[in-house]
């Protein structure tokens, strides 16, 4: 006999619809996620493409979707999914923290992350020199310098928030800036913000403090040496899917593929919301993922036990 | 078990440190959603817990107390005993890893 009816793994806005709508098809529905109720949109400051709300903050609606959710009586739990085993009508989560889950069907709503670099003494000044959250840790440098890397939508965006604070603003990127036009013209017309496209960041520089990045040209070769407090990555967002790679349900770049009515591969596996194969990732296509996932789920438990 | 979250200034904060009581501060920032759901992650957590004062410290508004002990980016969490830095979690974290580091 399984624990629950549907574990959702991942408490972003397509776990979270997931849970709304199977708890109200009378599932008995565990929610797990591995730090806390929210996924990305607690990393934005202000949502204001959300129907209904012109202007919402990220965490409060997530908070207000989590107590929805715990209305209906979802259970929840703090769990780092490490393995799926399929074993047929039951399925079983393994969690590094040491619950061991049995359920008769899983939504896979892990979302994604932020990508980093991956060159030498990132992880060095990583939370303290390297922030992926402008609305956090920018404040911290006001009226000094910074750096942005990236440019594409995000990189932009936040850059245009930076330099009202920063004293300096750098942005490097690999390629040139692929913002919106109008948003990138913005930026480069600031007084205080330079542009280096094309260049490719070999390292941050050592020392006890973070002090900038050395990047060489991808056109002339030449290097490249800035200076600054500190910097903001935004160079794109991975999948958080790494555990789920042996049901054989990924796709080349770790997103999981699932067809319109959120099934997997794998009977009795669902996936929703930004981990998924899509093409627009957004708040109300993660919960509209959810709650195709949440209603094809309950139909496989409910044929299950027929 | 049950403790409260309270808000106090760079000042209040340092005179309970003085004392040698337990204390977890959470710097935050007003601008900051993971300190916002933070906030609210402590709420739970301060319904697990005794023995220990759950101190909420602004960071705009606290330029000294951030100085003093150096922190650099938001939420930062730093528990205290005996008057002393006993351990720091950077960023937001999940309940479980914050009910044990305040067992020690």
């Amino acid at each position: 006999m399984a624990d629950y009816d549907v574990a959702i793994v991942g408490c972003g806005p397509a776990g979270m619809t997931a849970a709304i709508y199977a708890a109200r098809a009378n599932m008995k529905v565990l929610l797990l996620d591995k730090l806390a109720p929210g996924g990305q949109i607690v990393n934005t400051f202000e949502i204001g493409n959300y129907p209904g709300m012109e202007k919402v903050g990220g965490a409060d609606l997530a908070i207000s979707m989590f107590e929805h959710t715990q209305k209906l009586g979802v259970a929840f739990d703090y769990a780092t999914v490490e393995e799926i085993l399929d074993e047929g009508e039951e399925k079983i989560l393994s969690c590094k923290e040491g619950q061991r889950i049995s359920c008769r069907a899983v939504i896979l709503a892990t979302g994604t992350r932020p990508r980093m670099l991956g060159v030498p003494h990132e992880l060095d000044f990583a939370g303290s020199g390297i922030s992926w959250c402008a609305v956090c840790d920018g404040a911290n440098y006001r009226d000094r310098d910074v750096l942005v890397l990236g440019g594409g939508n995000s990189a932009v965006e936040e850059s245009l928030y930076l330099a009202e604070l920063a004293r300096r603003l750098t942005v490097v990127t690999l390629f040139d800036l692929t913002a919106d036009p109008s948003a990138c013209d913005k930026l480069r017309a600031l007084p205080n913000v330079d542009v280096h496209e094309f260049y490719d960041i070999k390292e941050f520089l050592p020392g006890e403090h973070f002090t900038g990045l050395r990047a060489v040209s991808t056109k002339t070769g030449e290097e490249l040496v800035v200076h600054a407090d500190g910097a903001f990555e935004y160079i794109g967002l991975q999948p958080t899917t790494e555990p789920f790679g042996s049901l054989g349900i990924l796709n080349d770049h770790g997103y999981i593929q699932a067809d319109r009515e959120m099934k997997t591969a794998c009977p009795g596996i669902f996936a929703a919301g930004d981990a998924i194969e899509k093409g627009l990732r957004q708040i109300v296509t993660a919960e509209s993922d959810g709650a195709i996932a949440a209603e094809s789920a309950a139909r496989y438990v409910r044929a299950l036990t027929r | 078990m049950a403790v409260t979250v309270k808000e106090m200034d760079g000042a209040e904060l340092e005179r309970l440190i003085e004392t040698g009581a337990k204390v977890l501060a959470d710097f935050y920032s007003k601008t900051c959603g993971p300190c916002k759901m933070l906030g609210f992650v402590l709420g739970d957590v301060a319904k697990e817990v005794d023995g220990v004062e759950i101190i909420k410290v602004c960071f705009e508004e606290n330029p000294e107390a951030v100085k003093a002990h150096g922190v650099e980016g938001y939420p930062t969490m730093i528990l205290f005993e005996g008057g002393a830095e006993k351990a720091r979690l950077k960023g937001l974290q999940q309940k479980p890893l914050i009910v044990s580091t305040i067992a020690g």
